[in-house]
């Protein structure tokens, strides 16, 4: 089923419906609103000035530090921590564990707008953005660089999301048999999509192979693509709980009545997932600091900031997710979820920005324009995201 | 005459290994811990506030 198969009557009558759900529905004084309203209006201005006068009038950046905020929070966090999507789709789909298809579709989307977003904030990042479509086109391009990887594994997982949450949007737009069609193409979107996202998961952490030097040998290590790749799996079930514990909340009226009581038991089963995978993830940070005969490192600043991530926020919340689960202790689940997404945030702006050039001695420190831009992206998101739940079949009716 | 000399573990990688032990020990106590019978609900009193969110 092609779009060209669709009337154009249709497609008047869809141009029609499509401006009648632009319109704003609900109050529009409410406190996120007026929060992120003048975030967002002058993160335009920023970036007006950031496209006319390049990234050395709003960033910190330098030769030295081509990687910033924007850099280390959008792309590196951000798709570490949208990393449910291919998790629970492998659940679903894969271990056929059905008790979680009634949060499958928002996190889908959850994942497909954080790739959009974050990935789609390169072109804020890049010196030269109109060179993002290189890779895509062969132009003058390594094609053996990790880069490369990374570069085609986000375009087209971002389109597997799309397929994925596609149906979705034909059961809204009211195209029957056009869901049909989509419907039928799932399974196979979502092995693509899994199979695509442990690649670039890794991939990311693979970027940073070439810069030894630069890493401090904590953070550095050979298998840095594995500790990424295993860090996006609790990093994304630690978002699926953190989101879903907000929309569940301020969404509460767009919920059925038999997924709000299952809830409880679908967090249950995503905190036992992030315990195990936290331990795993203890294990290998543990195994390579053993290998790498690394106690000498400890001693100093830089070792007892290594230890606050390795214990404060990997083990801390493992033990928590154990406890909260075993004893059905919500609010310690929920708790140790919102220190596993500071964790991965940190070990990401640890690898990329902290401990990068450690031994520089004057230091890249955001500037205040690069945390507005951060969060127009991020309030945007949310924006977008409050419009396709409000509009769309998202949330389990049942 | 030969001699005895002990071996110090932490220049090889006896360490490593005993840790990798350790570890599946552990892990094999983790899911059993995870997956023992189910607490009894502990109420509405001392369940978090948040439960139903």
């Amino acid at each position: 089923m092609s779009t060209a198969a669709i009337p154009s009557n249709e497609l008047v009558r869809f141009g029609k419906f499509f401006l009648d759900e632009l319109k704003p529905r609900g109050k529009w004084i409410t406190p996120f609103n007026v929060i992120s309203i003048p975030v967002i209006l002058l993160g335009l201005v920023i970036l007006y000035f950031r496209f006319t006068q390049g990234l050395g009038s709003v960033t910190n950046l330098s030769q030295q530090y081509p990687f910033g905020f924007w850099i280390g929070f959008d792309v590196m966090t951000g798709v570490a921590l949208a990393g449910g999507a291919y998790v629970l789709c492998f659940v679903v789909y894969v271990l056929r564990l059905e008790k979680y298809h009634s949060i499958l579709k928002v996190t889908i989307l959850n994942g497909l707008l954080a790739y959009v977003f974050y990935s789609g904030a390169l072109v804020l990042d890049l010196g030269r953005p109109w060179h993002i479509i290189n890779p895509i086109i062969g132009n003058s391009f390594g094609y053996n660089s990790v880069l490369f990887l990374v570069a085609w594994h986000f375009l087209l997982y971002t389109g597997a999301l799309f397929l994925e949450f596609s149906p979705t949007i034909a059961e809204w737009a009211h195209w029957e048999k056009l869901r049909k069609f989509l419907t039928s193409l799932t399974l196979g979107t979502v092995i693509v999509g899994i199979t695509l996202s442990m690649l670039h998961q890794s991939g990311i952490g693979a970027m940073f192979l070439m810069a030894k030097p630069k890493i401090h040998p904590l953070w550095y290590s050979e298998y840095i693509p594995l500790l990424y790749f295993v860090s996006s799996i609790f990093g994304g079930l630690a978002m699926v709980i953190f989101e879903g514990t907000i929309s569940s909340k301020v969404f509460s009226n767009l919920i059925g009545a038999k997924t709000h009581h299952s809830h409880e038991d679908v967090i249950l089963g995503l905190g036992k997932g992030a315990a195990i995978t936290m331990f795993v993830y203890y294990f290998f940070l543990a195994f390579i600091f053993m290998h790498g005969e690394k106690w000498k490192l400890l001693n100093g600043p830089w070792g007892y900031w290594y230890l606050v991530e390795v214990i404060g926020f990997v083990l801390i919340p493992c033990f928590m997710f154990a406890y909260g689960v075993r004893n059905r202790r919500f609010g310690v689940i929920r708790v140790a979820a919102i220190m596993t997404v500071l964790g991965v945030i940190l070990n990401r702006q640890n690898v990329c920005l902290i401990a990068y050039n450690w031994y520089v001695p004057n230091k890249y420190y955001p500037s205040w324009e690069e945390i507005v831009v951060t969060l127009t992206v991020v309030f945007v998101e949310v924006w977008v995201f409050r419009w396709v739940v409000t509009r769309m079949s998202v949330f389990s009716k049942e | 005459m030969e001699y005895y000399s002990y071996v110090n573990i932490f220049e090889t990688k006896g360490l490593a290994y005993l840790l990798l032990l350790s570890f599946l020990v552990l892990g094999v106590l983790l899911i059993r811990y995870l997956s023992g019978p189910e607490r009894k609900d502990p109420g509405p009193a001392k369940k978090d506030r948040a439960a139903h969110g």
